[in-house]
């Protein structure tokens, strides 16, 4: 149990208002392209109109001829610093400007450099490339068929195939299916999505000549280990590069790969010794940068009659791209999709995945998920509800019967996973309490007796977060731990600096308000400071909802290092034994003489003032958290739609969401990254796509085609929360953020599926657009 | 992107007028908003050139256009076109099907079909645009044509003229017109 701490500490479990959110609203945040630094040029992309082209000759002169530029580089000027190929995270390689042959379209083929940002687009239109246009490969299931178009011509392997990947017991589950009384089986399309963060990428790269340092302010979810990438590919000794990241206008995942244009504007500035600032427009975020999802998948459930879940097989066919950007953990090539299991109880499971190349923009990223469990858990909520529709059992009923029980944790799953905690039932029986289930199914039954369409979908998804235990996790080599620094300063006031990087999360109010849980200091006293690797501790930065799991155990940790110390000191002011002293929020006092008390502030001004002999002087800490495990926050959210039979429009008319990830810092923050996240699920389930056209044409490469979701398409959310904590995490705490993008797909798809399921419609595909759903209404016969 | 334009229009002009206009491209691409014909490399392969705006993207495709087939007793005719803009900015081909047939006594319909390859910048601007653009052109390559007929036999023909390119606000108008028409 987490102590309240009084409204003004301001621990954890307070609403705090967010701190960072009074210069955000004034408009006085400084995002990367608020930075302007003296003698600042800048920089502008050349990009493939073709997906697939041999690149036969790039003309620069006329650009380099206005008045204005500085320098063009292209992919053969960055070959001779060998340079043209940059490593991805994961075992690939990626051009940074296009030598040879481009593969996708909007690929970047040269970069311009000019006073400023206008000459710089305009020079960028006047460089002349000839292209021979090569067989495009736009469907990943082509990539692997004999006499494809080898698309990577650069690796030694001569097909398009990246990865296979597999995990569980292929025999017992096919065994287990041979066996079964029942198989139900769903064919799903995670199709591709873009986070599409409100700020694009950027960054300006400053390298001083006098000094020998580099500094890059980045729009980066990972700000030290960008540093270390810049310094393995670069060659520039780590102590001379600084990276920072400034203010980020969201990142969902979009901002932790390094993306040429980084690259460009870094060599750029080595090579003019000014700064460069080189900034995305909309449509190159949408068209280049880090994708996510593009899963097809196929997963099958074996059952009893009685609707006892026996084994789930799924292969999953995963399209990278032009290149594999993905950005995860070394050991796992399709992320912790192994999730797929989901909350249910079952001894034999079988996954497999292979990766293919196409001609497409390169990825993909984990889009507010932790590395491909949005996929899973679309699609084990998607497999059990065709399964319920197949034994006519109510999806909420087949679902308790399955659920993993609450006396079963640590649970190890049938893909290997130990889930830490978890009490699925009380979470969906609280939705559907809340929801009104039953009545909202007797209404469905009364309104198909009229011709009319209602649906009611649930999803009880289970998320794995906080990557992770070094034993296993590693991005690149580099352990995935974080850490945080604490210093008190004398007047008791202090500051925390943190290897993650906020972009929205908050994390200047909750980890505050985690000092102030620890140490009594009011969550206003302490500072916030991330993103400045030349201040912050090493960190592998927030994605993956990590921050909590990992860096907030390390404030935590590192708070409590903090008052061990301080223990002493106020044993040393109190003239008593360390032993002897009890500690309340904010004081240490003598057992039995509550009177015989030192604040926190107390002990932090003697901390500098009047330590003990033999003591160091100051108050401060850092931590550096190695996760035991990871945490899996869990919820059941229950969407009700009802379906326009004139137009084929989804109308979302209720939406529940029960969320439990454990213990809570900042219920108002929770609750806002609950909102936040269901809007993008809404989004993905309803409006967005990337797609592309037979010869690679991005179909989805700006706001006209890729919508986002306003106020008017948003319904109101109900949330509500059920706590069961972390047993293995210092605060009892999971992590959110990702949960309600992770779970509400499948409950937005399964809410329309059961609007149409008495018609015999088993499953449709994402994004739900109004002429979808008409054109089943009118293959069924219900519209002419 | 892949387009299939399907067109029907009446002239007030007796058919075999009209045969001899459009069997030759020359005086074609005096009709087309923005194109040109460079060069003529045989009987049945000509050069040329021509630009599309499309929102802020100008296209300016520079290629070849072959008869590939010419029916004079049906009065049918069957175009190729290919070319790659001028900046490397995409491509664009063309495979078109033009009828010829007599109506309403001396009234001439022509019926084209289009399909239409667009590879680029512009393919990205989508169908419901790029169709947009496609009407309006049409629609100009209409008047134009129209009005080239009525121009009395033996004018001279003027290799370099041109038509400009469609502007975006006549697109946009058109749309907005199908909008509100839509509305009512």
């Amino acid at each position: 149990m987490i102590t309240k701490t009084s409204p003004e500490v301001g621990g954890m479990g307070h609403s705090l208002k967010r701190k960072e959110d009074l210069r955000f609203i004034q408009g006085r945040g400084n995002y990367v392209d608020d930075v302007h630094l003296p003698g600042m040029v800048h920089g502008q992309l050349v990009r493939s109109p073709y997906a697939h082209a041999r690149l036969k000759s790039i003309n620069t002169e006329k650009a380099k001829k206005l008045p204005g530029v500085l320098a063009v580089i292209t992919g053969e000027d960055l070959a001779k610093a060998n340079l043209a190929w940059m490593p991805t995270l994961f075992f690939d390689k990626q051009m940074v400007l296009a030598t040879g042959k481009v593969l996708f379209q909007s690929q970047e083929v040269a970069f311009v450099v000019a006073e400023d940002r206008y000459t710089a687009a305009d020079a960028a239109e006047l460089v002349e490339v000839e292209y021979e246009e090569l067989p495009v490969l736009v469907d990943p299931h082509k990539s692997l068929e004999p006499g494809a178009p080898v698309l990577r011509e650069d690796r030694e392997q001569k097909d398009n195939h990246i990865f296979h990947w597999e995990v569980g017991d292929r025999q017992a589950t096919d065994k287990v299916f041979q066996n079964a009384a029942v198989t139900a089986n769903v064919h799903a399309f995670f199709q591709r999505c873009h986070p599409a963060p409100l700020e694009t990428c950027g960054c300006v790269a400053d390298f001083n000549s006098a000094t020998g340092r580099l500094t890059v302010h980045l729009t980066s979810q990972a700000p030290h280990a960008h540093r270390t990438l810049f310094a393995i590919v670069g060659g520039i000794p780590e102590n001379n590069i600084r990276v920072i990241s400034p203010d980020i206008g969201g990142g969902f995942g979009n901002k932790v790969p390094i993306y040429p244009g980084y690259v460009c504007a870094v060599v750029a500035s080595l090579t003019l010794g000014r700064p460069v600032k080189w900034i995305e427009t909309r449509s190159e975020n949408l068209q280049s940068t880090g994708f996510a999802r593009d899963y097809h998948m196929t997963a099958e459930l074996a059952a009893s009659r009685e609707g006892k879940i026996q084994g789930l097989r799924v292969k999953t066919l995963a399209d990278h791209g032009a290149f594999n950007a993905a950005a995860q953990p070394t050991k796992f090539p399709a992320g912790l999709f192994s999730i797929c299991t989901g909350a249910y109880d079952y001894p034999t499971a079988f996954c497999e995945v292979d990766g293919v190349y196409t001609n497409k923009a390169p990825g993909g990223i984990a889009y507010r998920c932790s590395f491909r469990v949005t996929e899973a858990a679309y699609l084990i909520e998607r497999a059990v509800d065709v399964l319920a529709q197949e034994l006519k059992i109510d999806p909420a009923e087949l679902r308790r019967k399955n659920f993993i029980p609450k006396a079963k944790f640590p649970y190890k799953s049938p893909l290997g996973w130990s889930y830490d905690s978890g009490d699925y039932e009380s979470a969906m029986k609280l939705a559907l309490e809340k929801v009104g289930y039953a009545e909202l199914r007797k209404e469905q039954a009364e309104k198909r007796k009229k011709g009319e369409l209602m649906g009611i979908g649930i999803s009880s998804f289970v998320e794995i977060v906080g990557a992770g235990p070094s034993h296993t996790f590693d991005i690149a080599g580099i352990k995935m731990f974080d850490s945080c620094e604490i210093r008190i300063h004398p007047t008791g006031k202090g500051i925390c600096r943190m290897g993650t990087k906020s972009q929205g999360q908050g994390h200047e109010t909750t980890y505050a308000q985690i000092v102030a849980q620890e140490l009594g200091i009011p969550a206003a006293d302490i500072t916030v400071e991330e993103g400045d690797t030349d201040t912050a501790p090493y960190g592998l930065g927030t994605y993956a909802s990590r921050s909590t799991p990992v860096s907030g155990a390390a404030t935590a940790m590192a708070a409590r290092k903090i008052r061990e110390k301080a223990k002493k000191i106020a044993a040393h002011l109190l003239e008593c034994s360390a032993d002897d002293l009890e500690w309340e929020t904010g004081k240490f006092f003598v057992k039995g003489a509550p009177s015989k008390a030192k604040t926190i502030q107390e002990i932090a001004f003697a901390a500098y003032t009047n330590h003990p002999q033999g003591m160091e002087a100051g108050l401060e800490a850092v931590d550096y958290y190695d996760p035991p495990n990871l945490t899996f926050p869990f919820g059941t959210y229950i969407c009700v739609v009802d379906i326009d039979t004139g137009t084929g429009e989804v109308k979302v008319r209720r939406f529940v969401a029960v969320d439990d990830c454990g213990n809570v810092i900042n219920p108002m923050i929770v609750d806002g990254q609950i909102h936040g996240g269901l809007t993008e699920g809404l989004a993905i389930a309803f409006m967005q796509e990337i797609a592309y056209d037979e010869n690679g044409n991005v179909q989805g490469g700006s706001f006209q085609d890729y919508l986002l979701p306003t106020a008017v398409e948003t319904p109101h959310w109900e949330t509500d929360k059920t706590c069961t904590p972390s047993p293995h995490h210092p605060l009892g705490a999971k992590g959110v953020g990702e949960s309600p993008n992770v779970g509400s797909p499948a409950a937005f798809v399964n809410a329309v599926v059961d609007a149409l399921a008495h018609l015999g419609v088993k499953h449709v595909d994402m994004p739900i657009a109004p002429w979808k759903v008409w054109s089943i209404l009118k293959e069924k016969g219900v519209v002419s | 992107m892949a387009l299939r334009i399907e067109k029907t229009v009446q002239v007030n002009q007796p058919i075999e007028k009209v045969w001899a206009l459009l069997t030759d491209p020359r005086k074609v691409a005096t009709c087309v908003p923005g194109a040109k014909i460079t060069e003529q490399v045989d009987d049945k392969t000509y050069k040329g050139t021509i630009s599309v705006k499309v929102g802020p993207a100008v296209s300016e495709y520079s290629g070849e256009l072959q008869i590939v087939r010419i029916d004079p007793e049906n009065f049918e005719i069957e175009l190729l076109g290919k070319g790659q803009d001028v900046r490397g900015r995409g491509s664009a081909s063309l495979k078109m099907t033009g009828k010829l047939r007599v109506v309403d006594g001396g009234r001439t319909e022509m019926t084209s079909v289009s399909e239409v390859n667009l590879v680029g910048i512009v393919a990205q601007m989508g169908a419901r645009v790029v169709t947009e653009v496609s009407n309006v052109m049409f629609g100009q390559f209409t008047k134009n044509l129209q009005a080239r007929l009525l121009q009395p036999e033996g004018a001279p023909d003027d290799p370099g003229a041109q038509v400009k390119p469609v502007k975006a606000t006549d697109v946009a108008w058109e749309a907005g017109k199908r909008l509100f028409r839509r509305d009512s």
